[in-house]
């Protein structure tokens, strides 16, 4: 009777110092490690895993002991941020989220990843003593870009924090790998996360092993980390809100020729993800264009297709230095089908063609044929205009063509009908160009039905016309009784 | 506008060679001798030149990446000299000073002993100190315009590679030397170490690309004994 219950006590004495331990058994996270992270991180935890080569940014060499991603003012992170990491991931990065391993393998894993480099956690991690919060307000985030400017954040990072700065292709990490910097407007992106808290200590403590330095004592007054914060947050929200639909809005003027008009602005961008073409060789395992933003409009005659997008170079073709150009481009189906069909999205095949509605710096907006991605021809009678702008690592660019055709080859737009559209896009800079490039599968865009007044006639005559009937019903009524 | 920084330049190389050479205490105090070393070398000069796009009012319009600097008679600049295995003499610390000045470390070397060293920005740019060390703690610190001078602490012997991401092209050494018997060497590759302890030394010179090569001496007190030390690949 006794042992069964010294049994259940030692148990539940022991249940919690199980979940909450955090010093991991190292030989137990070595079978995890052997499972799940040799691939990239290498057997010797060098990061030099087979996946290597493929990958940007490449996977941390654990021998070191030099971590980007530090809550701790010394160059020692705690066991707490080894943990977050293994289990959050790192946006932008091949680290995926390992939330799927049990708390017990991670804690093992991080016991077994330190063992890489034993004599650098000899050091005991010294919490980071973040300055006083200051809440967002307008001052805060007007002081902000003040402080961002006098500490020069856009030498790397860009006027307006688009990671297109002049240093940008200089930087080097600490093992001489090319580091592009933060791009400061698509905080879901950022390796460390996206909160206040982890901004504000990111500028605090810097990203180790990378040219991003630390601010702390190098602010003029230790609460401009978080006048800065502020005003980094205040550039765009947490999240893209991606769309899942591209809404043509109806409108009865003329469509403005400006990429920059303010017409553009009021519109609500929908906000496209894009990914590496992978499929056909030469691939693209890592796209510079992640995200285009569209905006898009009709009237009775023409279709106009406001584009914006980061790149952090403008690149015209140039054959000498091997150069791309710059480009994006808008994939329909040649013509609307009524069912599900829909040609290859990777740029049409041989026996289905796609419609290319596209811009490259230099040559401007043209129309072709896709019967593939290396089979493109252009097609004949140029109808599609447009005009490109560049600022600050960003594209704004407008492509306008008729509603209606009546070629073959080029769709013609039909209120309240769905369309398939895909998206592609090449940074030249980046040395994109060809199957190279940033690209989405099919989704579909709608154009509104234009609106007109009838909406303001009709449901007050259909209340006025059933009031007289009523009242006619209650006369009939009484005249009975 | 050019006079200004040329002069500017020449008071801050001064002011760094100053503090490295101004180093001995009272003269023969502890009955030491004086070593006298030139550092050769028969190889070619190594200049790297890079386009600068960005501060160019600052920087100029070329960044020159010296090397290995080679002036008459095969002399080698920026040669850390020093006697490793001396002992004794006046405990001393020697601290350092290094200037980013015109989008360059000056002194381009320089050598302190453990302690405290200050790091000037006198650019009125932004510029970050990032260190290479492995006995030392690196650092990677920003230092924007505002920031003037930023003391940092190096108590470990080492040679320390000091690079600035902003400006890739910006490079300079920090030699911590374990006790304060050591020069770098000038543009006609001398150095002068006052104050050793009279005894018999190897005397090391070290230098960032072509690595450390020593030689035997016997200094006597109260006098000057020469060394010539040739580098090699």
């Amino acid at each position: 009777m006794r042992a069964p219950l010294l049994a259940a006590v030692a148990l539940v004495l022991a249940t919690p110092a199980v979940v909450g331990a955090q010093a991991g058994d190292a030989n137990a996270g070595k079978a995890v490690y052997q499972l799940k992270c040799i691939g990239c991180h290498g057997e010797k935890g060098d990061g030099k895993g087979p996946a290597a080569e493929l990958l940007m940014p490449k996977p941390r060499d654990f021998t070191t002991g030099i971590y980007k991603i530090r809550t701790t003012a010394n160059k020692v992170p705690s066991d707490q941020d080894l943990f977050r990491i293994i289990t959050d991931g790192m946006p932008g990065t091949s680290m995926p989220s390992w939330a799927v391993l049990s708390d017990r393998d991670r804690w093992n894993l991080v016991a077994y990843i330190k063992a890489f480099a034993a004599d650098k956690f000899k050091e005991a991690p010294k919490k980071l003593d973040l300055p006083k919060e200051v809440s967002s307000s307008a001052e805060s985030i007007k002081r902000g870009k003040e402080m961002f400017e006098a500490i020069e954040c856009n030498k790397c990072h860009g006027t307006e924090g688009r990671a297109d700065g002049p240093s940008r292709a200089e930087l080097k990490d600490e093992w001489g790998h090319p580091i592009p910097p933060a791009n400061l407007t698509k905080r879901w992106t950022f390796r460390g996360g996206p909160t206040r808290t982890e901004i504000a200590t990111r500028l605090a403590a810097g990203v180790l092993g990378t040219p991003m330095p630390t601010f702390i004592d190098s602010v003029e007054k230790p609460e401009d980390i978080w006048h800065l914060t502020n005003f980094i947050l205040s550039l765009r929200p947490e999240s893209p809100g991606y769309a899942t639909l591209v809404t043509v809005t109806a409108m009865s003027d003329a469509i403005p020729d400006d990429p920059n008009a303010e017409f553009w602005k009021k519109l609500t961008p929908n906000n496209i993800p894009l990914m590496g073409q992978v499929i056909q060789d030469p691939r693209n395992f890592n796209p510079s264009i992640d995200l285009v933003s569209v905006r898009a409009v009709y009237n009775d005659k023409e279709i106009a297709f406001h584009l914006t997008w980061d790149d952090p170079t403008q690149s015209a073709e140039d054959a000498g230095k091997k150069l791309y150009a710059d480009g994006i481009s808008l994939q329909f189906p040649p013509q609307p089908s009524s069912g599900p069909e829909r040609p290859y999205f990777l740029m049409g095949d041989s026996s289905d063609a796609v419609y290319l509605l596209r811009w490259e710096n230099g040559k401007g907006v043209t129309e072709a044929t896709g019967n593939g991605p290396t089979k493109i021809a252009a097609i004949p009678g140029a109808e599609a205009t447009g005009k490109a702008v560049y600022a600050n690592g960003q594209y704004r660019l407008i492509m306008k063509r008729p509603l209606v055709s009546k070629s073959e080859a080029r769709p013609t737009f039909t209120p309240a009908v769905f369309m398939p559209v895909a998206f592609q896009a090449w940074d030249g800079g980046a040395g994109e160009g060809g199957t190279k490039m940033s690209l989405t599968s099919w989704y579909y865009l709608r154009l509104e039905e234009p609106q007109s007044s009838h909406r303001f006639v009709i449901p007050p005559v259909v209340a006025i016309l059933t009031l007289a009937v009523m009242l006619l019903v209650v006369r009939i009524a009484n005249r009975r009784a | 506008m050019r006079k200004v920084i040329g002069t500017l330049l020449a008071i801050a190389l001064v002011t760094g060679v100053a503090l490295v050479a101004n180093r001995p205490g009272p003269a023969g105090a502890q009955g030491g001798g004086t070593i006298e070393a030139t550092v050769t070398y028969a190889g070619a000069p190594v200049v790297e030149k890079l386009k600068v796009n960005k501060d160019t009012e600052k920087c100029g319009t070329e960044a020159v990446i010296e090397k290995v600097v080679v002036g008459g008679n095969k002399g080698l600049a920026n040669a850390v000299v020093s006697v490793p295995g001396a002992k004794g003499g006046a405990p001393k610390t020697v601290k350092t000073v290094v200037d980013q000045h015109g989008c360059k470390f000056v002194p381009h070397v320089s050598a302190m002993t453990p302690g405290e060293m200050d790091l000037k920005n006198s650019d009125d740019i932004l510029h970050n100190i990032h260190t290479y060390s492995t006995a030392n703690p690196s650092i990677n610190k920003a230092q924007p315009k505002f920031k003037k001078v930023m003391a940092e602490k190096f108590e470990k012997p080492e040679f320390i590679k000091l690079t600035c991401d902003v400006h890739s092209w910006m490079l300079g050494w920090v030699a911590v030397m374990p006790n304060p018997f050591f020069g770098v060497t000038d543009a006609s590759g001398n150095a002068k170490i006052e104050n050793v302890p009279p005894g018999k030394y190897a005397v090391e010179a070290w230098h960032e690309t072509l690595g450390k090569q020593s030689k035997e001496v016997e200094v006597k007190a109260g006098q000057a004994t020469k060394v010539a030390i040739e580098m090699k690949k």
